[in-house]
């Protein structure tokens, strides 16, 4: 954003010229696509979203006002409370981890290896993949009955779990997958990161006496801060919204009502959205909801940036 | 840094090894299910390699599911949405890096701040937006927005043409060019690798889009690969190895995608970091 704002300064200045208007009309022109886009599908459909959340929308019949009755109704519904816990368990176990592996593979990957295209191309395969396609991959490992997790547990003499349809497992299932599947995506990410750091602070390190695991604490994980902050705040608006994974693990067919796991283990507010608005149809009660989730995002997403002056270094 | 420390090298080989495996192997297990019969597909404990080789479940399960259909479907919706972005967007973009029109930087800053606005309040209005243009169960809903400008690809473009110098621009003035015709004569083409990046993503994002399909989607149809294989799941209609190949077959053409342009793959991961 900084590197933006100075690109913004550094663009001269409009001066008065004879074909100014010509050009500003041109200008207004060519945006004007996305001008529509934000007036009718941003502005327009988020003032639409609020007003259905205080309204009583079953699509069918015009919304009807009902002030906070949906608001009211949703923080006295226990499948909120659920939804909002496996949302905040999901983003915990996810983030953390996430951010942590791929930090670790971008700096493995950071060195003049052979074959690194190869490998770089291997942790890109899942981030390249459809849910539905990682949706059989899991099964290869996690399915109950086909999958290798239990066969390899059976070897070590432990009982075969249920992993997805076990309402302790399919959290922390989940997040596996999932991690696994976006690494590679997170590690390219970090690999940039890592190419601006300059190579005098570890020759100056070995100098010392430092070896790899001081270096790596000492001086790449202070000088990544930057990019470790970035993907810690994408994963977590990520996580969050996450829908398509949850859908289409713990669902196993597009009926709607039928996600969310054994005893909706793993109903999170997305889906909790989905289910109320696309498959009951409460519009009004879905766009709740949606608002809910949303300045729960916001709150969180402020103070990462309030927090990050205590952990990001700037040089 | 790492020349003094060969055990480093060691540990840097060993652990992205072992990292590829993991990223692999679940890969090539799914392949082995998919060449299964029905019954070694569902025996437990389950056996590694498939026996026999049964090739024909690719073949056979695009003859029993509405394959083509799904295909065509989601081939409908990638290219549509892929034109619709590189032209849009590299329009809008050209506007906000070479032209000075009223409020273009605090519209900037908008397109920026909408980039990090997540999309989940407004799906509901789109949706009844699309309903009331009688666009339900339609593809249009899956790729109309792209032809109005998507923040992230304006924001990349952007730059690109930030990146070219002023003379091609005064150049193309002299000779009488509109602002139009200096956009798609000078510098479209010499944006080329971000165009080509853009694509790339595009076309990713669109091939495997499940959230959309699902709520816009209601006849078998009109559904794209995703959820189309989605839909037979757990259905007992298909025998799941053959649905697992026919998952595997919807990888292929973004796979052919991945294999020619890793490295637009590599720069798009690397923009979407910058914002």
């Amino acid at each position: 954003m900084l590197e933006l704002e100075k690109q913004l300064k550094a663009q001269p200045k409009a001066k008065k010229r004879k074909w100014l208007d010509g050009e500003g009309r041109w200008g207004l022109l060519l945006v004007s696509p996305y001008l529509v886009h934000f007036i009718v599908f941003v502005v327009g459909t988020s003032f639409a979203s609020l007003y259905f959340s205080f309204s009583d929308y079953d699509i069918l019949n015009p919304p009807k006002w009902t002030g906070l009755d949906n608001y009211e109704k949703l923080f006295q519904d226990s499948l909120f409370y659920r939804a909002l816990w496996n949302t905040v368990y999901f983003t915990l176990l996810y983030v953390p981890a996430k951010t942590f592996l791929a930090l670790l593979l971008a700096v493995a990957l950071n060195q003049k290896l052979k074959g690194l295209k190869l490998f770089r191309m291997v942790h890109f395969l899942p981030v390249i993949s459809s849910w539905t396609v990682i949706a059989y991959v899991a099964d290869a490992i996690f399915n109950q009955r086909i999958g290798f997790a239990n066969a390899v547990l059976a070897k070590f003499g432990v009982a075969p779990q249920s992993w997805l349809i076990d309402e302790g497992w399919v959290i922390p299932v989940l997040v596996v997958v999932a991690i696994w599947k976006s690494v590679g995506y997170m590690m390219i990410i970090f690999l940039a990161g890592l190419q601006g750091i300059s190579s005098e602070l570890y020759e100056a390190a070995s100098i010392d006496g430092a070896n790899a695991w001081q270096k790596f604490w000492r001086i790449t994980v202070p000088m990544i801060s930057g990019t470790t902050f970035l993907v810690v705040i994408l994963n977590t608006i990520y996580s969050f919204q996450n829908f398509e994974q949850i859908f289409v693990m713990t669902g196993g067919s597009t009926e709607a009502g039928s996600t969310g796991g054994t005893n909706n283990a793993s109903l999170v507010l997305m889906l909790l959205m989905f289910r109320q608005g696309f498959s009951f149809y409460k519009m009004g009660y879905a766009s709740a909801i949606a608002w809910v989730l949303f300045l729960i995002l916001l709150v969180i997403t402020l103070i990462q940036f309030k927090l990050q002056k205590k952990w990001v270094h700037y040089d | 840094m790492q020349r003094r420390f060969p055990l480093s090298k060691i540990a840097g080989y060993l652990f992205v090894i072992i990292s590829s495996l993991i990223m692999f192997v679940p890969f090539l297990t799914t392949i082995f299910n998919s060449l299964k019969t029905y019954k070694q597909y569902m025996q437990f404990p389950p056996e590694w390699l498939p026996d026999p080789v049964k090739w024909s479940n690719y073949t056979q399960v695009w003859e029993q599911a509405n394959f083509s259909s799904y295909t065509m479907n989601s081939v409908i919706v990638a290219v549509l949405s892929v034109v619709g972005t590189l032209l849009s967007s590299s329009m809008v973009a050209f506007a906000f890096a070479r032209l000075r029109f009223p409020f273009r930087d605090t519209l900037f800053m908008i397109v920026l701040g909408t980039m990090m606005i997540p999309g989940i309040v407004t799906i509901i209005p789109q949706f009844i937006i699309f309903k009331n243009l009688g666009l339900l169960d339609s593809l249009a809903p899956l790729w109309i927005l792209e032809w109005l400008g998507q923040p992230f690809a304006i924001f990349l473009m952007r730059q690109a043409f930030l990146s070219i110098p002023k003379d091609y621009e005064e150049a193309a003035k002299l000779d009488g060019c509109n602002p139009l015709q200096i956009y798609w004569k000078v510098f479209l083409p010499m944006c080329k690798p971000s165009l080509a990046t853009l694509a790339v993503f595009t076309f990713m994002g669109k091939w495997n889009e499940i959230l959309a399909p699902i709520i816009y989607l209601i006849s078998e149809e009109h559904f794209t690969l995703p959820i189309g294989i989605l839909s037979l799941r757990g259905q007992y209609k298909t025998d799941d190895q053959l649905l697992v190949a026919g998952a595997l077959i919807s990888l292929i053409p973004i796979l052919i995608v991945f294999l020619f342009a890793e490295k637009y793959f590599v720069e798009g991961s690397k923009t979407s970091g910058l914002k």
